[in-house]
């Protein structure tokens, strides 16, 4: 009962910091804003905020800045004489061609025309409640929430893991020959099978990081170090409170199950994430595993609990 | 230098029907580890792990001397009664099996020696010494697949017992199982296993 309470009260702690968020960027749409000023608005870690955000509001920030500058558009075209090119500037587009553009996938009917009509309204979509509002403040919303959250998540104790590892730069999905690198190196010093784990480190959220950008590295835990080629790296993979959670399915649906597990578990559970990198552990073989059937837990670092 | 999935390549002899349907697998090379004993019992699962070990240390040896990279098999086991009895009529304590790994034909022993020495330098399982590189001709047998857990695959085999009789078809009392699932995983209702039946030459069609 008591642990119903608590839970409670951390996801209204959640939905409260992050509504000063959707507030902050309500006020600043004709900002540059930065995942980090926004993370700092609400005291989130910056390193896993973007994934906690979209997990909660259902869309990326940087649609929710776009979406809520429509709106804003939309309100502008029916109550001010602004040039409809003025309107398509203060909205963030760079012609009233691509503004049309945007207004009409949106609205169905073009700026000019929605200017005109009596009935046409500005359809306000999106999985959030989240709205753009003029003279008000939004106090709270209604997260973006699956009806029935399915997810087991145990919390656990992890040492530091010691690893070899070789670093990738690009699409996560080309990260094949960072693996072929790493196992025949390690294969013929007799380090594979056993204990050792196949770990990946995604360092960025391919939401928010261009493919060509997104760093990667492949690691296998080893009892220790050894001399080898320059490819291969030794790091320790800092030990502390994990949430793990089991993905099952292909690798390119990985990120659904992150943000499940930031936006929506993590946002109700009394647990912080921690200012480091998430890992996975990849428990088959994906060239001899059919990808419906791939397994990999998921660790997400959180910051060690102050208990009274 | 394309992979070789030997799985694929061979799906002829990993058919997996629904009713019993007999199939003729031809020799071909193995990676394999004999032990007693219950399956899921310790010393099966240390075997299992030597197995994975070696394959997947000769796999890789060879993939970065570029002598030609494959994708490592399915699990495959063979089990037997000394006493030439009926599996189910001997205590699984009992029961004699060999894991198998399919490896390309390029393999050679001195690949599992070194990857056996190789593995024991570093602390592996001892058991990586037990890895043997064989052919092995199963020759003419009966399959179906049996889905659900390992316990109830007695009603799968009395199908194909059934069928062996209806054929006029002589099992050699061996029994053979080519593990599609991963039962770490995947509810015991749903694991799927490929039940194979060796049938004796003699009385072979």
């Amino acid at each position: 009962m008591q642990n119903k309470i608590m839970r409670k009260t951390t996801q209204q702690s959640y939905i409260t910091r992050m509504v000063n968020v959707v507030n902050y960027i309500q006020k600043n749409l004709d900002n540059e804003l930065t995942l980090e000023e926004l993370a700092q608005q609400a005291n989130f870690s910056s390193y896993h905020f973007h994934r906690i955000f979209s997990g909660m509001l259902g869309e990326s920030v940087k649609e929710l800045i776009r979406r809520l500058r429509l709106e804003r558009a939309a309100i502008q075209l029916k109550t001010s004489r602004a040039s409809i090119l003025s309107i398509s500037l203060a909205a963030g587009y760079e012609s009233d061609m691509a503004f049309s553009r945007a207004f009409k996938a949106r609205s169905g009917v073009q700026p000019s025309k929605f200017r005109k009509s009596e009935q046409a309204r500005f359809p306000c979509l999106s999985s959030s409640s989240v709205r753009y509002v003029t003279n008000e403040h939004i106090s709270s919303f209604e997260p973006f929430i699956d009806k029935e959250l399915n997810m087991n998540v145990m919390i656990k104790q992890v040492d530091d893991i010691l690893v070899a590892c070789v670093s990738h730069q690009g699409p996560y999905q080309e990260c094949g020959h960072a693996w072929d690198t790493l196992c025949s190196t390690l294969a013929p010093e007799g380090l594979l099978g056993g204990d050792a784990k196949m770990i990946g480190v995604s360092y960025d959220d391919p939401d928010v990081v261009a493919p060509e950008l997104l760093r990667y590295e492949a690691c296998i835990s080893v009892e220790q170090e050894f001399s080898t080629t320059d490819d291969i790296k030794f790091k320790s993979i800092t030990g502390g409170s994990y949430a793990v959670t089991t993905h099952i399915g292909p690798y390119q649906k990985l990120h659904e199950t992150y943000q499940k597990f930031f936006g929506q578990w993590l946002s109700q559970s009394d647990y912080e994430s921690a200012d480091k990198p998430c890992f996975e552990v990849y428990l088959n073989d994906p060239e001899s595993t059919e990808p419906e059937d791939l397994i990999t837990d998921i660790y997400l670092p959180l910051k060690e609990q102050e208990h009274g | 230098m394309d992979k070789i999935d030997l799985f694929k390549l061979h799906k002829a002899d990993y058919i997996a029907p629904k009713t019993p349907q007999t199939c003729y697998v031809a020799n071909a090379h193995y990676l394999t580890i004999n032990g007693i004993g219950g399956p899921g019992e310790d010393n099966f699962n240390d075997a299992v792990a030597a197995l994975y070990a070696v394959a997947y240390t000769v796999k890789m040896t060879r993939k970065k001397m570029a002598l030609g990279d494959y994708v490592i098999c399915k699990l495959e086991a063979r089990y037997w009664s000394e006493k030439q009895k009926c599996l189910s009529e001997v205590d699984k304590s009992q029961w004699n099996w060999q894991l198998m790994i399919r490896t390309p034909a390029t393999v050679e022993v001195s690949d599992i020696v070194q990857a056996a020495n190789v593995l024991t330098d570093k602390g592996k399982t001892k058991s990586v010494n037990k890895v043997k590189l064989i052919e092995h001709e199963f020759s003419h047998c009966i399959q179906m697949l049996h889905i659900g857990p390992y316990e109830e695959e007695s009603r799968t085999i009395e199908q194909m017992a059934a069928y062996a009789k209806d054929q006029q078809l002589v099992s050699i009392g061996e029994h053979c199982e080519i593990y599609i699932s991963d039962p770490r995983r995947i509810p015991a209702e749903r694991l799927k296993t490929i039940l194979r039946m060796p049938l004796s030459n003699s009385h072979g069609s």
